[in-house]
């Protein structure tokens, strides 16, 4: 086991460096009108734009600036953004933002799975009765609707019946609940959908027809056996979706006017800002790696017939 | 029974609250303004802004020496009053005393707006590491100001400038012509003759910046509200980034009488859906319509209190390419009948209608330098000028004259079986734009470029339909080419295109402000044409001093190239339905700076202003418009 974690931890160490070695290169080789609006490239002389470019620090040799990110990143400075918040030192931008986004990431978790698989275990209990159907129906709706088409509805219609402002306040707590809901309606769906598929497949399996044979009660079978069976494909993506709650949502974080981390990375890419895209990089990848190493252990404690490593026998 | 009683009173509570609102509110103005933005501010920097919304915060916040007031004279604001010397290259500003920059707090800090605070601004974006935008705008108005920049990057760049950099930093004080003369004078060198100086000044690269404070901060000014001071009729009392920027009326702010609202308050949303459910909801002062919200809003009972903002100075043409890599286009293009043939075959109107179906020809525009923005002493339009006048006018579209300039283009430059008199065939490679073999006969290739936005797509379809059917397929070919990435790196650097249009900003007020940059060698000529008359008349017009003169001069220069189609000026940009229940007409006004952005004097009433309420004040602002005119 502790050979497995060391040797684990030594390769997610390597898959990180490698992305952002390879992103930080790859940003190096987009054109340098990206870091100019097109008003800026008129009013500019080509000798005014080398000037500005030289300093942003991206007219170095590649692997000098690499050199030079490391190198700080090492002391603990992440560096000022470039051209999305200018100036703006990247820690600022990343304390003031990521509290939203956890927060609502945290809270449609909970509801998410708390509400998904409760459905999910009624579905698989009541298979092809109508809380079945109910359930299947709005799995299908969920997912085959364009989340912007039902989000932004919901957005208008239930804040309009409950008196629910629009947009999210900080300090107002009501204004809290729908992105937190809106949050969840897919998720919902995803993990009800799966855990029904998962325990309706274990439950056709011999020794749970075996177990009844036995005379365990229905109750006794679903949560020993099944539940505990079919829980697991489901376990090992929960660290990695804890972890990256943070990186929050584009679209509910646009429709609510929530400040948080959707579509930073996106805007900063469009943008080219380079140091802010290296950190989010940064960030999101660690977060990824360490997201599904965190699985594949906890993936053993709730299944403790899987054994990581061989030689432990 | 008791229940339904009792929800009968709760019913009446209610109601009667609700009509206590509404009347106490309709009868007076309100005095917060609620407004949205959708396009993120980045930084708040006075010499770093680039979104509107940021406009609006740093405008209403920090004042620069002048502003503008609402009829778009230009007033005093920091300066109480100014000179000038004969040939208005020396101009000296007189500051108001005792005012200071407050904080974040609306309080006095120890600071106070000084004439040195206004040479720290120069200074600021002189150093070429700040990188303040825009900085070419101004950098050859002040003397000496474009070679102490040089200085600076020439030696970043390990040029030998003959001395340290700390050297070419502290001959600032004697190279560059700003200085305080004493504490509240402040005195500008200029390079040339600027009888328009003024209107620079509203320009953000004019601000002040408040030196010690300025140290403190260092790289962060202008990142947080803490991070900047105030001196304009606002402070920033609240910023959450993305999120929401609050501004409270500045006790302390010199003409605090004229401040009528005492917050305003921005929030983000992610789109104009939502402004528009916001404010039908009450919860805005205003709000933008779009064409398909316009469609939806006819009949019912908003439609009313729909109204038409005013077009911006920003204009769109269409940029030919006289250095085509087509040879055919090339050859063409150098002839004025087929950019006649051009000019007269495009119908401006249906472009315009793209944008805005209901009054596409309220948004054309068929000048170079915008019209209602520059006005002579006498109060004339410099549009109305009668080299302009008739231009300004009549819109050119007619598909006779457009087949028969193309007629006459082909005879001159084709021979009888229609191949192209000394052109032979060979290979047109316009990177991603186009490649296409070129077979020197008729028709001509025309390499329209555009990107793979919807709207600009539909645009360039439309155009290549309306030159096929004008023109006569026979006679032209459009190739529309797609750019997906960078359009600049695509089209406008390596000149792949023969055909692109995009829209131009108005920066100060002179026509020097475009036509100056639309000379042979300016950085607009993006065509790449040689026209030395044009660039003769212009420079004649930069050396005239007084304006009259100097607006029939530039009209002269702007005729010669509309004639000639050098360029085709076809729409203008913004002009957009809204809501709103802040009365127009009221704030200062102006076609470019920040001072325009400015709230001072607004008047917020509790409905929406009517459409008829609209039209009644437009016209009496235009009545009273004159009269300010012809008491000047």
């Amino acid at each position: 086991m502790k050979k497995y974690i060391i040797k684990r931890t030594l390769q997610s160490f390597v898959t990180i460096c490698l992305v952002i070695f390879v992103v930080f290169m790859m940003l190096r080789m987009m054109p340098t009108s990206g870091y100019f609006t097109r008003d800026d490239y008129l009013n500019m002389t080509e000798s005014m734009r080398m000037v500005y470019l030289k300093n942003l620090g991206v007219l170095d040799p590649p692997l000098v600036q690499f050199k030079n990110f490391v190198m700080k990143l090492l002391q603990g400075d992440l560096g000022r953004s470039i051209t999305v918040y200018p100036k703006l030192e990247i820690t600022t931008i990343l304390k003031e933002k990521i509290g939203f986004s956890a927060a609502f990431g945290l809270a449609s978790m909970i509801i998410s799975m708390t509400v998904g698989m409760s459905m999910g275990v009624l579905m698989a209990r009541y298979k092809d009765r109508l809380i079945d159907n109910i359930g299947t129906g709005y799995a299908v709706l969920v997912r085959s609707i364009p989340s912007l088409i039902y989000l932004f509805l919901f957005q208008v219609w239930v804040s309009k019946i409950f008196g629910l402002p629009m947009l999210f306040y900080k300090n107002r707590s009501e204004s809290w609940i729908l992105p937190a809901i809106s949050l969840s309606l897919s998720s919902i769906a995803w993990y009800a959908i799966w855990l029904r598929r998962f325990m309706v497949d274990e439950e056709n399996k011999e020794y749970i027809k075996f177990a009844k044979v036995k005379g365990f009660s229905q109750k006794y079978i679903m949560k020993n056996h099944v539940l505990r069976n079919a829980i697991l494909p489901i376990a090992i993506g929960i660290p990695s979706d804890f972890l990256l709650i943070i990186s929050g949502s584009l679209l509910i974080e646009n429709l609510y006017s929530i400040p948080g981390m959707g579509g930073l990375l996106i805007s900063a890419i469009k943008q080219m800002d380079n140091n802010l895209v290296q950190i989010l990089v940064l960030i999101y990848s660690s977060l990824s790696v360490i997201g599904v190493f965190l699985g594949d252990l906890l993936v053993v404690f709730v299944d403790p017939r899987i054994r990581l490593s061989e030689s432990e026998e | 029974m008791k229940k339904s009683v009792s929800w009968l009173i709760i019913v009446a509570m209610i109601a009667s609250l609700m009509t206590g609102c509404s009347s106490k509110t309709s009868s007076d103005f309100e005095d917060v303004y609620y407004s949205t933005f959708t396009e993120a501010y980045k930084t708040l920097n006075p010499y770093f802004l680039t979104a509107t919304s940021a406009y609006m915060m740093v405008g209403n916040s920090i004042d620069g020496l002048v502003e503008n007031d609402k009829y778009g004279t230009i007033v005093p604001s920091l300066a109480e009053s100014w000179t000038h010397n004969d040939d208005f290259t020396v101009w000296t500003f007189k500051l108001r005393e005792n005012v200071f920059w407050v904080d974040n707090k609306g309080e006095k800090t120890e600071y106070e707006v000084t004439a040195d605070d206004f040479v720290e601004g120069i200074r600021y974006i002189a150093e070429p590491k700040n990188g303040a935008k825009n900085f070419s705008t101004i950098s050859r108005i002040i003397e000496g100001l474009y070679d102490y920049y040089w200085n600076l990057a020439d030696f970043d760049d390990g040029v030998d400038i003959g001395k340290t950099r700390e050297e070419a930093a502290a001959s600032f004080d004697e190279a560059v012509g700003v200085k305080a003369v004493d504490k509240y004078t402040v005195e500008y060198k200029l390079t040339t003759s600027t009888p328009f100086f003024l209107s620079y000044l509203i320009i953000e690269l004019f601000y002040p910046v408040e030196k010690a404070f300025l140290d403190k901060v260092g790289e962060d000014y202008g990142t947080s509200m803490d991070k900047m001071l105030y001196n304009g009729g606002y402070y920033i009392s609240q910023w959450e980034r993305d999120k929401l920027v609050v501004l409270t009326k500045n006790e302390n702010y010199w003409d605090k009488d004229n401040i009528t609202i005492k917050e305003l308050n921005f929030q983000m949303v992610g789109d104009e859906m939502t402004g528009l459910e916001m404010f039908q909801r009450g919860e805005l002062t205003s709000c933008k319509v779009t064409s398909e919200q316009l469609k939806a809003l006819k009949g019912s009972e908003w439609e009313k209190y729909i109204n038409l903002t005013d077009k911006t100075t920003v204009t769109y043409w269409f940029t030919m390419n006289f250095q085509s890599k087509n040879p055919e286009f090339q050859k063409f293009v150098n002839n004025v009948n087929f950019r006649k043939a051009l000019q007269y075959g495009i119908d401006r109107v249906q472009i315009s209608a793209l944008y805005e179906p209901n009054t596409p020809e309220f948004f054309v525009r068929n000048t170079v330098i915008p019209e209602e923005t520059l006005f002579d002493p006498k109060g004339v339009d410099y549009t109305d000028y009668p080299n302009l006048k008739p231009i300004k006018e009549k819109i050119p579209y007619d598909p006779q004259l457009a087949k028969d300039y193309m007629k006459k283009a082909i005879e001159e430059l084709c021979n009888a079986d229609g191949t192209i008199k000394g052109l032979t065939p060979s290979k047109v490679d316009m990177g991603n734009i186009a490649s296409f073999d070129s077979d020197a006969k008729l028709p001509v290739e025309l390499v329209l470029a555009t990107t793979t936005d919807p709207l600009e797509t539909k645009k360039a379809l439309l155009i290549a339909e309306m030159l096929k059917q004008n023109l006569g397929e026979e006679n032209i070919k459009v190739i529309t080419g797609y750019s997906s990435t960078s359009f600049q790196d695509e089209v406008f650097s390596p000149m792949n295109f023969d055909m692109v249009d995009d829209s131009y900003s108005f920066r100060f007020g002179d026509p020097s402000a475009n036509l100056g940059r639309l000379t042979t060698d300016g950085s607009l000529n993006e065509g790449g044409y040689d026209i030395p008359e044009f660039d003769k008349l212009v420079e004649e017009a930069l050396a005239l001093t007084d304006i009259e003169a100097r607006y029939e001069k530039f009209s002269e220069a702007e005729k010669y190239m509309l004639e000639n189609v050098y360029l085709m000026p076809f729409m203008t940009g913004g002009g957009s339905y809204q809501m709103t229940k802040e009365l127009p007409y009221q704030t200062p006004r102006g076609g470019f700076g920040l001072t325009r952005f400015k709230m001072k004097g607004s008047k917020i009433q509790g409905s929406p202003v009517t459409t008829e309420q609209y039209k009644e004040i437009k016209e009496n602002f235009e009545k009273e418009l004159k009269e300010n005119f012809a008491k000047e």
